[in-house]
């Protein structure tokens, strides 16, 4: 969420962000079915390689596809209606063809959202920073997996990953925008100093610090060792109260306390492929549709009507509850370009 | 309570500030004043003075001053 970006410019997300604001105050601090932000990887390809990349990126999967502008206007125009106001451009690395994403961004009107753009930070330099303050991106995220240069670089695949990504974030604030520093957290990394290294960094530069659960996922789709266990949910809640920067997609934002919990943000946050498919988030590869063949009210609606992400969840399905993972999660070659079906996967006791 | 003092209380308990900071306090200016902080802030204003404050007025409340004169156009003089 916004620390420096122009909200106040920005009326038409002001107006829905009270909506999802009310909504939340009015239901007990919880998401329930309230339409919160769209991921859209309208491309795949990327110049890094990492090692736990959730879209398969560094495997070339699907790399030469491309949503169009056209589908990707109607998208936001529908997104727009049904009340979603943040929208996360990711890929892939969008800033390898900034030109395609100059025109995605035209398409969207970001006037009309918190739209913000995950990079990895490789090609964001001042003047691209410049660029996308000027296209009305609130905010750019750049992760970071590590506080020495070398981890981080080798964990990426490529030398001076971590040096473009630590100035990237610097540029970032200084065109007016919101820095995020994305962490991925996990069972193998938490609660250690490389990590806490890293959240006294962010701190320190005040901005904001992005933690996303470690998930099986992706490159990782079979390593169910990095999932965080009890102690290390213990270890987080215990340092979002130390640090007052940090953001998780299922805390509750609105929370003084840094205690609430607003629940997993499954079809609340959509995340869609470059060939249109919607998946219920960005790491659950479950599709529930595909722009092409529905509109996105239907493709909501039929995702609130399985249970398991209508109902409220204190864990990330993708990423702690154990169960979910085990049972919807595991199926062999389940990629987001191969997400396992809604209507083949769910029986009729996992809808509402 | 007189409505300098709610309208003072909705930012002392929306924000971890001094009440001498107030005058001079600006959106954006401290951390926790930032999108989230204004909504909260607009919320406790709303729930204190009986009022639905507009987009508009929303999006134009800027400052602790600026908002003494929003609130005037809901019959709230500060």
């Amino acid at each position: 969420m916004p620390i420096a970006s122009s909200l106040l410019k920005k009326p038409r997300l002001v107006k829905k962000l009270k909506d999802f604001y009310e909504y939340v105050k009015f239901n007990d601090g919880k998401v329930g079915t309230k339409t919160r932000g769209i991921d859209l990887n309208f491309n795949n390809a990327c110049n890094l390689r990492c090692k736990y990349c959730f879209t398969n990126s560094p495997k070339g999967d699907h790399v030469k596809e491309y949503l169009d502008y056209g589908a990707i206007a109607d998208l936001a125009d529908q997104a727009d209606e049904l009340g979603y106001f943040e929208f996360d451009l990711q890929g892939g690395e969008l800033l390898l063809q900034p030109k395609k994403l100059f025109k995605v961004l035209e398409a969207i009107k970001p006037e009309r959202f918190y739209l913000y753009v995950t990079t990895n930070g490789y090609y964001l330099d001042k003047s691209m920073a410049e660029k996308l303050a000027q296209a009305n991106v609130s905010r750019v995220s750049v992760s970071i997996d590590s506080m020495d240069e070398k981890v981080h670089d080798e964990i990426r695949g490529r030398k001076d990953s971590w040096k473009r990504a630590i100035a990237a974030l610097e540029h970032v604030r200084n065109a007016g925008m919101d820095p995020y520093l994305n962490i991925t957290v996990g069972h193998y990394n938490a609660n250690t100093d490389h990590f806490k290294q890293l959240l006294d960094y962010s701190k320190k530069k005040k901005y904001k610090t992005l933690l996303n659960v470690a998930v099986p996922a992706g490159m990782w789709q079979k390593a169910e060792q990095i999932i965080c266990d009890d102690k290390d949910r213990e270890y987080l809640r215990k340092i979002r109260k130390e640090y007052k920067n940090l953001v998780r997609n299922i805390w509750n934002p609105f929370d003084r306390t840094n205690e609430g919990i607003l629940g997993c943000t499954t079809v609340n946050r959509l995340y869609i492929t470059p060939i249109g498919d919607v998946l219920v988030c960005p790491y659950v590869h479950i599709k529930i549709g595909n722009i092409f063949k529905q509109s996105l009210k239907e493709i909501v609606d039929y995702g609130f009507k399985i249970k398991h992400f209508r109902n409220h969840s204190d864990l990330c399905l993708a990423g702690e509850d154990k169960s979910f993972i085990d049972k919807f999660m595991t199926k062999s070659g389940q990629t987001i370009f191969k997400p396992a079906e809604a209507k083949n996967i769910f029986s009729e006791e996992d809808y509402v | 309570m007189s409505n300098l003092e709610n309208y003072k209380k909705a930012f002392l308990s929306s924000f971890p500030i001094k009440e001498e900071q107030l005058e001079k306090l600006e959106y954006n200016q401290i951390d926790e004043w930032d999108s989230i902080g204004h909504m909260g802030l607009m919320s406790e204003l709303e729930e204190k003075f009986k009022i639905t404050l507009s987009t508009d007025d929303i999006v134009d409340f800027s400052s602790f001053q600026k908002g003494k004169k929003i609130l005037k156009k809901y019959k709230i003089n500060i």
